[in-house]
């Protein structure tokens, strides 16, 4: 459980929360960059932390992230025009650049210097890999881009979907590291997936329901072990990392695709979920690919021309109480992505965690709590940097592997939870 | 299929404005949780937190190499093992070397044949990989390394 001032400390990210700047450190995901395919292209919406923003691609291809609002007005600058090198405000024509600067007001003498006084709030707006990512900290503080592996590999070897999640970023990034529930929850896919199925791992988790937990501190955050038992002797490993403040990654499973998650909070309510695979050493298939765009794996389907899953609450997340009975499906929802959300937003915009009742295999739930909250306060209070800024915290992987049974988790994984190109994933 | 026609017999209730009408009731009396420092490093830890103020938590050192007793943090009493585990939620282990070993087997295996609950911290420490080594069989959960504050928010989380 928690007390009601660190529920509300850890989940609320607007401008001026302590957890919001502690988020303002960090380069995060702000849209695909499939969302703005071309140069002049259509403006996006973007929230991002309770920020309202526009996101647009000018005539020189340069990516701009600004205030929603016109300066003038107030109206939204999506119904703007994007030409010419600049956005312009549909109602009056005021025309601002990529970095938020108005350039054009045409209301004003030309020779006037009116429109250099008037200047958007702009964030920048980087395309490393297929994500667009942006900073909405202070310059000063602005870290390296980001490093994580699935956008540092060659375009072919990775994917990245997104999915719209009706609940606060903290109750859906802790079924990240949750290890517990995929027990249950999942159980009915890791044999039909083409994503998963066919790894000898499969067997191990199938042969040994119970695991055992080992929550271990990371210098970016969190290794999150469950350990099975394997052949005589040794264990099944699958280890979770967990980078602070909101980046995990799912163990492997045979020679498939690794992947993982950034839990993006959009306002204190709703969130992007970034799905990612890749593979370390090689392209993705045509097959594979076919199956992630389909909502395989850890993907989901969505609305076409939006980031909503087609299951989603306005219909009861396609509930199939016939494949549930026949055990198909552990909870009758069909993929993993939409099985996890479906029950995180069954608890509610923001959880209550006053009235939760943990139990002690909520070890890294609990720790990761613990780390967010210390962070964000030594933020605020001594301005000391959080963890997972450095490029070598995100130069990590998660790994499945069979250790000796008197070899320790951290000596066994070391090398393998460290991402370097070239080398392929540790996985069984 | 029958389509819900009320706003609560759908998965929109799960909004902010339905949230506020879900009932309001008591907690369930905290957990009965048993603490137990496995060597002389754990028993500054232990001795430490056994001084916040707890609902059902008992917190104890070794009082036999092997933990058949142990000792009562505070009152100094020692007490048989097995009685101490009776109707017990939760057991947590707390290591910093790994002279407690043979206590750990004891108390995991008592915990094993009651269906208790068994969780380790292993506290940091030059010692900290002979400590995980001893403590890994017999705990469900590892949190390593940790130190008291891990301990106090593992027992706080679990209503201790």
């Amino acid at each position: 459980m928690l007390r009601t001032e660190i529920n509300e400390l850890l989940t609320q990210t607007g401008p001026g929360t302590r957890m919001g700047d502690l988020f303002r450190r960090y380069w995060m995901p702000a849209l695909l960059a499939e969302e703005l395919p071309d140069d002049d292209c259509a403006p996006v919406r973007v929230k991002i932390l309770s920020e309202r923003l526009v996101a647009f691609r000018d005539s020189q291809g340069r990516y701009g992230l600004v205030d929603e609002f016109c300066a003038h007005r107030g109206v939204s600058l999506w119904f703007g025009r994007n030409e010419d090198s600049g956005l312009r405000c549909a109602y009056h024509g005021w025309k601002y650049d990529y970095t938020g600067q108005c350039v054009e007001v045409p209301s004003e003498p030309e020779t006037g210097n009116f429109a250099a006084n008037v200047k958007l709030r702009s964030y920048p707006l980087v395309k490393v890999g297929d994500v667009l990512w942006t900073y909405l900290g202070d310059p000063e503080h602005q870290p390296p881009l980001p490093e994580w592996e699935f956008v540092r590999v060659p375009g072919e070897q990775t994917y990245t979907s997104k999915r719209w999640q009706e609940c606060n970023w903290l109750q859906a990034l802790e079924g990240g590291i949750d290890s517990s529930h995929v027990t249950f929850l999942h159980s009915g896919n890791l044999n039909t997936d083409p994503l998963f199925k066919g790894s000898k791992g499969n067997e191990y988790n199938k042969n040994d329901v119970k695991p055992f937990f080992e929550v271990a501190e990371n210098e970016g955050g969190l290794l999150i072990g469950a350990r099975r038992n394997a052949e005589e002797g040794h264990y099944y490993w699958r280890v979770t990392p967990w980078v602070m403040p909101n980046f995990t990654m799912v163990p492997p499973r045979g020679d498939h695709p690794v992947h993982g998650h950034f839990w993006v909070p959009i306002d204190d309510e709703n969130c992007w979920v970034y799905t990612f695979d890749y593979h370390p050493v090689r392209a993705l298939t045509t097959a594979e690919v076919d199956a992630m765009k389909a909502g395989l794996g850890v993907h989901n389907e969505n609305i076409p021309g939006t980031y909503r899953p087609v299951a989603n609450k306005d219909n009861d997340y396609l509930m199939d109480r016939d494949a549930q009975r026949r055990g198909e499906m552990y909870s009758g929802i069909k993929g993993i992505a939409i099985q996890d959300s479906s029950l995180q937003e069954s608890m509610g915009p923001i959880v209550d965690r006053t009235k939760e009742r943990l139990v002690a295999t909520d070890a890294g739930i609990i720790k990761a709590r613990q780390r967010l909250r210390k962070a964000a306060l030594a933020l605020a209070e001594q301005g000391t940097p959080p963890p997972g800024l450095a490029p070598e915290h995100q130069r990590i992987r998660s790994a499945s592997i069979v250790l000796p049974a008197d070899q320790s988790m951290l000596d066994g994984v070391r090398d393998a939870v460290v991402a370097r190109p070239g080398v392929a994933q540790t996985t069984v | 299929m029958a389509r819900p026609v009320l706003l609560n017999s759908c998965a929109r209730a799960a909004t902010a404005a339905e949230a506020r009408f879900r009932i309001g009731y008591p907690l369930v009396p905290s957990r009965a949780t048993r603490v137990v420092a496995l060597d002389d490093v754990a028993a500054s830890a232990v001795r430490a937190v056994a001084g916040h103020a707890w609902h059902h938590s008992r917190f104890y050192l070794l009082g036999s190499p092997d933990g058949l007793h142990l000792e009562r943090v505070g009152s100094g009493e020692s007490v048989p093992l097995a009685p101490e585990l009776d109707g017990v939620d939760a057991v947590v282990m707390v290591a910093g070397t790994a002279d407690g070993a043979s206590a750990a087997a004891t108390i995991g295996a008592s915990c094993t044949v009651r269906g208790v609950m068994t969780a380790g911290l292993v506290l940091d420490d030059d010692e900290t990989r002979d400590a995980l080594a001893a403590l890994r069989p017999y705990a469900r959960v590892l949190m390593v390394p940790a130190d008291v504050e891990d301990l106090v928010e593992l027992l706080r989380a679990i209503r201790a």
